[in-house]
């Protein structure tokens, strides 16, 4: 695949344009709120256990070694089952949320151990995504995997773990998004323009 | 907006005209005719009345608030998104989020039947129509081009087109290499001051690019910026946090009163009139769960969504899709393509995309995750795409069902299935190779497509015959003397065009007949 010039903002950008008067309210508000840590699990979904194994997933599926502390997708996922957040639909192949999330996690041990004789967790890094894949493809082995469909549920856990992390004002900092920018709008909107009061990606100058 | 003080109110026990049951595209524009009338209206929205300029952030996850969250089962082989596709509530409806992308539709969209001979035709036509379109854009200020290149003659549009963003440029280059015509869009997104009657001064866009997760400027007509304040200066009231659960009927079968669960707890509003407007899901869904207008068994079936895919690239220069109206330049070239191996035809747009809209169809489209998501959505900023909104054919087994599974109101959810035809496969095949035609000449790379069918049509449609349709040319229900339905569900076929314009002239529509008839039909 084709990589394209990496247009992050310098580390603290978000936060210094929250301070600034380039933000309304609502957004700064928004924003500032998400910066704050995830609310703990308690473990009214999961055990410790399975909490474990969703965080060794999340990390598979959004790696995070250049951040620390990273941002903390399984907490925040945790919460939105916690609370009944959802999307406002489902597949009608998957249970409700929280039913599907429980048993898919005992689902990704079941595979893991048919795969390599061991749980998810005590797995190295290539063979998780080995197990990931397989329930990707929709082919995992394991008896959760008769009743629903690994595939479904993936892409489902999957595009939680990805609408958590770039919901992050730290994952938008990352690829470059000004949006949060919101006071004055936009004037310069086509190809290679920039606005005056729009900050500058890293490795670039005014 | 009026002061909510000086809102003219009425109690459930008041007999008033008509109650209207939901504020979007199809409730508001005849809620505000109605009112015009001198009728006593009252409108119930399941939602709340926003401040946008206080309550609206530029952020994604936080304006969900704008979005039906009450789940939704999909089911079919190919099952479709809502929430955040599809769905709207509080005053305004899904306008809170539409693109206010406003082509109209074609003559020949009404009569696809009689062209095709599949689908279904109209019982009105363009005609009947078109003295409502030249209406609503002079009324909601409509950003487009003086001359529109495709279609009949119309009038100008009041407005000077929006300008085109990073996405829009790509593709009008791309396109004139191509021989493709293309136009600036036709958008309800204000270029210059406008005012609006019953509101005030509503001021320009400033390209915060943020229509489809609300507008906190008032620069998009969305409705509870044009037509809900028009409709309570003419004395209608518009009560929120009011979720319609059923009827209460006579022994002749007439609506005597709507039932809802409000803040203070059930209520029945007492009427002469009903309009349902709650969209083609919801719209069916009461009706299902009340148990009526539906002798001829089509509420819930034709179900529609229109082609809609996707070609996203990526591109040397920086885009920055997040800037501007996500679809800033048009063609219709493609309305009856001479090689088409399809019935019917689409309309071609640019697009600009939110980061977390984005992200989350590259991972449900593409399926991408690990450090090569992260990798991809580091070069967010160069990316741009192109998609189609095509017609769809109705078909059996994409419909509405009640599922035997409960809401948190004790009330059936609804099952929607949808298997997307042969037409709408080879229509969005056509599409794809000549989008990823033009990506190419514009020097995009990494050139990928998403499969997608969006908005939600069909479900209670119109027709001239009661056993195959719900309501009539001037959306009566068939069966029940007193119930007009009006959104997206009456539709018979999909159209070319983004549905809301459509919706808004049908519901005007829907309210002058209805004062014509009035007294007279009963």
């Amino acid at each position: 695949m084709n990589l394209m010039p990496d247009r992050a903002y310098p580390v603290g950008t978000v936060r210094s344009l929250l301070a600034s008067d380039r933000v309304t309210p609502a957004t700064a508000d928004a924003l500032r709120r998400r910066l704050l840590r995830a609310r703990a699990p308690d473990g009214e979904v999961f055990d410790a256990e399975a909490y474990r194994t969703l965080e060794a997933v999340c990390a598979r599926l959004i790696p995070q070694p250049d951040r620390d502390p990273p941002i903390d997708v399984a907490a925040e996922l945790h919460t939105r089952l916690a609370d009944g957040i959802g999307d406002g639909w489902r597949y009608v192949d998957l249970p409700p949320d929280r039913i599907a999330y429980v048993r898919g996690i005992v689902g990704i041990d079941q595979t893991s151990a048919a795969l390599f004789g061991e749980p998810f967790i005590a797995l190295a890094g290539a063979n998780r995504d080995t197990v990931l894949r397989a329930l990707q493809a929709g082919v995992a082995d394991g008896e959760t995997w008769q009743l629903m469909k690994s595939d479904c549920f993936f892409e489902e856990l999957l595009a939680q773990v990805v609408d958590i992390y770039y919901a992050h004002p730290l994952a938008q900092e990352e690829i470059g998004y000004a949006g949060m920018a919101d006071a004055r709008g936009w004037q310069a909107i086509g190809l290679d323009a920039r606005d005056a009061h729009e900050p500058a990606p890293l490795g670039t100058s005014r | 907006m009026i002061a909510v003080k000086e809102m003219r109110r009425h109690r459930p026990r008041d007999v008033v005209d008509a109650v209207i049951i939901g504020t979007g595209a199809g409730g508001a524009p005849l809620l505000s005719r109605l009112a015009a009338a001198g009728l006593s209206v009252v409108a119930l929205e399941a939602g709340v009345q926003w401040r946008p300029d206080r309550d609206f952030a530029t952020d994604e996850a936080e304006q969900n608030k704008l979005f039906w969250m009450d789940e939704r089962l999909s089911g079919g082989g190919d099952p479709l998104a809502f929430g955040k596709n599809n769905s709207g509530i509080g005053v305004g409806g899904s306008t809170l989020h539409y693109t206010a992308y406003t082509p109209r539709p074609q003559p020949d969209d009404f009569r696809i039947r009689s062209e095709f001979g599949v689908g279904d035709d109209w019982p009105i036509g363009y005609d009947d129509l078109a003295p409502y379109f030249d209406e609503l854009e002079a009324f909601l200020g409509v950003s487009g081009p003086r001359a529109y290149p495709w279609g009949p003659k119309r009038p100008s549009y009041p407005l000077a087109p929006l300008p085109l963003n990073g996405p829009a440029q790509l593709m009008e280059r791309a396109c004139a290499e191509a021989g493709i015509l293309t136009s600036p869009a036709p958008n309800a997104a204000l270029s210059g001051s406008w005012y609006q009657p019953g509101h005030g001064w509503r001021s320009a866009c400033t390209n915060r690019g943020f229509c489809q997760a609300g507008c906190s400027t008032g620069a998009k007509a969305s409705m509870d910026v044009t037509f809900v304040p028009l409709a309570v200066a003419h004395g209608a009231e518009v009560r929120t946090q009011c979720f319609v659960t059923g009827f209460v009927r006579d022994p002749g079968g007439r609506i005597t009163g709507v039932v809802y669960t409000g803040r203070d707890g059930e209520d029945v509003q007492l009427c002469d009139h009903v309009f349902l407007c709650a969209g083609a899901v919801e719209s069916p869904r009461l009706l299902l769960i009340a148990g009526f207008a539906n002798s001829s068994g089509e509420v819930g079936r034709n179900f529609m969504a229109h082609a809609g895919v996707q070609v996203w690239g990526s591109f040397d220069q920086e885009v920055r899709p997040y800037k501007g109206i996500p679809g800033g330049l048009i063609s219709e070239d493609t309305h009856r393509p001479p090689d088409a191996d399809f019935a019917g035809g689409y309309l071609l747009q640019s697009i600009g995309v939110m980061p977390l809209a984005y992200a989350g169809e590259v991972a449900r489209g593409r399926g991408l995750w690990g450090e090569e998501l992260r990798r991809h959505m580091r070069g967010y900023n160069h990316v741009a795409g192109i998609n189609i909104l095509g017609d769809c054919l109705p078909a059996g087994g994409n419909d509405l069902t009640l599922a035997d599974e409960l809401d948190g109101r004790g009330l059936p959810k609804p099952l929607i299935r949808f298997t997307a035809g042969d037409n709408e496969k080879r229509m969005s095949r056509h599409a794809e190779k000549i989008m990823r035609g033009l990506w190419d000449i514009a020097g995009a790379s990494d050139v990928w497509s998403f499969d997608r069918y969006a908005h939600t049509i069909g479900t209670c449609r119109m027709g001239d015959d009661p056993d195959r349709a719900v309501v009539d040319a001037d959306c009566r229900a068939f069966d029940v003397p007193n119930l007009s339905i009006c959104d997206n569900s009456v539709f018979p076929s999909a159209l070319a065009a983004n549905p809301a314009l459509t919706i808004m002239a049908l519901s005007l529509r829907t309210a002058d007949r209805f004062l014509q008839t009035r007294g007279k039909r009963e």
